[in-house]
């Protein structure tokens, strides 16, 4: 076992800014308890892991591969479920939650990938209007809303092109824009710059902090050291399947002597 | 109004393209579809045809013709015929002249009276044609006239004791040989919809996972692939009730010329119903086909 096991995480700066944020709410946005999650072949992926998350919180979530990032995010869209604890989303307790209800969380959060997940057979306009014509958007207010979210990534212009035509930033910005057209309260990017080149990662960057300064919560998964680093924004460090850090202005990694 | 259309416009395009996309699997879907759907269709005329058979045969069972050989004068056959009528097993005895066998011979279905007059004599008899009191006693009865020198021997009458028991056993049969096989087909058909829509469903894979993803509804994202279980259906339905449709008068023409002295009539009500069940069997297939296909890749 390794030794930050042993130490519970704590929120060493600005606690104040945490309160003040849920202040209005009845409590934090996203909030876990002591969550656990097991696959079935026996491996541990998540080890009691609690996190509270207030809206329009901007959080880095950093660790190695295979730490449980990406289960982290898996559950907090219902994709897996937790083998105990709770995770409450918008106030809703994940586990309660029914299956058909679920398409509705879904909506609430936007979610973007390393890997974009774009249809390669539709155009720009087309993948983004997707999200939107399969979840029964009324087909009058389709156009007005993508142009909008398009406008909103930097993409005018491209609505016709297909994503094989546009480059891999270009693409993510697709992804994104489709992310966006349900207004989503939350907003989760796992590893949304894996793929790109550092200039293009920090427009990427620039983007979800515009989200985020519009009102949405973001949560980012990401290995990017670098943006991390600068950024000086909340880090949530996971290693081994547990959260070993949880900072306000963090770096990627543990300061070595300012903690103490 | 704006939600429901753009949910019918999406099924059924994402349907259509899901089925051309995969046209090899689809069009043997619908060939299957329509094998089954023509074995229903046949089978249940079939078995009608052979129920007409035995209600007509029932209604004539209570009555023979003694058939009268050409030498008989009429005033033998007067005697004959009081003779019959005051036996008591009998309740009534027609006397039918050459040329009334012959009137009532033109008036079968489907025969060409000009190939009738081409034999320039009457070949028919003369017939006494005796009704019983009851059924039981026709045997007895038939063994009787048939030692009168009065009767034709060629054949002497139209008794035949086993004709209904045989044609009812013919409808069992084939009643039972019909389901077994389109109870089998049934099955068959169900399995290649299902695989069917199992492949469209894999060639869609990364357009479902993103549907879920943005928070489509379980039910939108089945929908196109039930919609396509139901094209199915629905195209392997038509062929088969168009041939069925415009081949059961064709076919019931031929066979009454072929078999004239059985009575099969056209029937187009009974036809229409037919048609009717097939479309509807055809629609689940479909329908069932598609809904086990979406089941178990949409629980997760």
């Amino acid at each position: 076992m390794p030794a930050t096991t042993t130490t519970q995480p704590t929120r060493t700066t600005l606690p104040e800014r945490t309160r003040v944020a849920s202040v209005t709410e009845a409590g934090p946005q996203i909030h876990l308890e002591h969550v656990e999650k097991t696959y079935p072949n026996g491996t541990f992926a998540l080890r009691d892991v609690t996190l509270e998350i207030p809206k329009q919180d901007f959080v880095f979530l950093v660790g190695p591969s295979g730490a449980g990032k990406s289960t982290l995010v898996r559950l907090l869209i219902r994709e897996e479920k937790a083998t105990s604890g709770t995770i409450r989303v918008e106030g809703q307790d994940l586990s309660r939650l029914k299956r058909r209800h679920l398409p509705y969380l879904r909506r609430k959060i936007g979610m973007v990938f390393q890997d974009f997940k774009l249809l390669p057979n539709l155009t720009v306009f087309q993948n983004v209007a997707f999200a939107l014509r399969v979840t029964e958007g009324a087909l009058r207010h389709l156009k007005p809303k993508v142009e909008e979210v398009l406008s909103i990534v930097g993409l005018e212009g491209k609505e016709t092109k297909f994503p094989d035509q546009l480059s891999g930033g270009e693409q993510q910005r697709v992804a994104i824009a489709r992310a966006l057209v349900h207004d989503p309260l939350i907003f989760l990017a796992d590893e949304p710059t894996g793929n790109l080149d550092p200039a293009t990662s920090w427009e990427i960057i620039q983007l979800l902090l515009q989200i985020n300064a519009r009102g949405t919560t973001v949560m980012m998964a990401t290995h990017n050291r670098e943006i991390v680093d600068v950024m000086r924004r909340r880090v949530v460090a996971i290693e081994g399947g547990q959260i070993v850090r949880d900072e306000d202005a963090g770096g990627y990694h543990a300061p070595a002597l300012e903690s103490h | 109004m704006h939600r429901l259309w753009n949910r019918i416009d999406f099924a059924f395009s994402s349907a259509w393209q899901n089925f051309w996309r995969n046209a090899a699997v689809s069009v043997a879907s619908v060939l299957i579809v329509w094998v089954v759907l023509l074995a229903l269709g046949s089978l249940l005329l079939v078995l009608h045809s052979l129920d007409q058979i035995v209600a007509l045969e029932k209604t004539k069972a209570s009555a023979i013709s003694v058939y009268l050989a050409d030498t008989t004068p009429l005033s033998s056959a007067m005697d004959f015929k009081l003779h019959l009528e005051n036996d008591p097993r009998v309740t009534n005895v027609i006397y039918v002249s050459k040329d009334q066998a012959m009137a009532r011979f033109r008036q079968l279905p489907a025969l060409d009276p000009s190939v009738i007059d081409t034999l320039g004599t009457n070949p028919l008899p003369a017939s006494l044609d005796v009704t019983v009191r009851d059924i039981r006693d026709l045997a007895a009865i038939d063994q009787e006239v048939r030692t009168s020198p009065l009767v034709d021997k060629s054949p002497a009458t139209n008794y035949e004791p086993n004709v209904i028991d045989k044609i009812i056993l013919l409808a069992r049969v084939a009643g039972i040989a019909g389901l077994v096989l389109i109870i089998g087909l049934t099955g068959l058909s169900v399995f290649i919809i299902m695989l069917t829509i199992r492949t469209a469903i894999y060639l869609r894979r990364k357009e479902i996972e993103v549907m879920k993803l943005v928070g489509a509804t379980d039910w939108f994202v089945r929908w196109p692939f039930i919609v396509e279980g139901l094209i199915v259906g629905v195209v392997g339905a038509a062929v088969a009730v168009l041939i069925v449709g415009f081949g059961y008068r064709p076919a019931v023409i031929n066979l009454q010329s072929v078999l004239i002295f059985i009575p099969l009539a056209f029937d187009p009500a009974y036809l229409r119903v037919v048609l009717a069940a097939m479309l509807v069997f055809g629609l689940l297939l479909g329908s069932v086909g598609s809904y086990l296909g979406v089941r178990r890749f949409l629980k997760q």
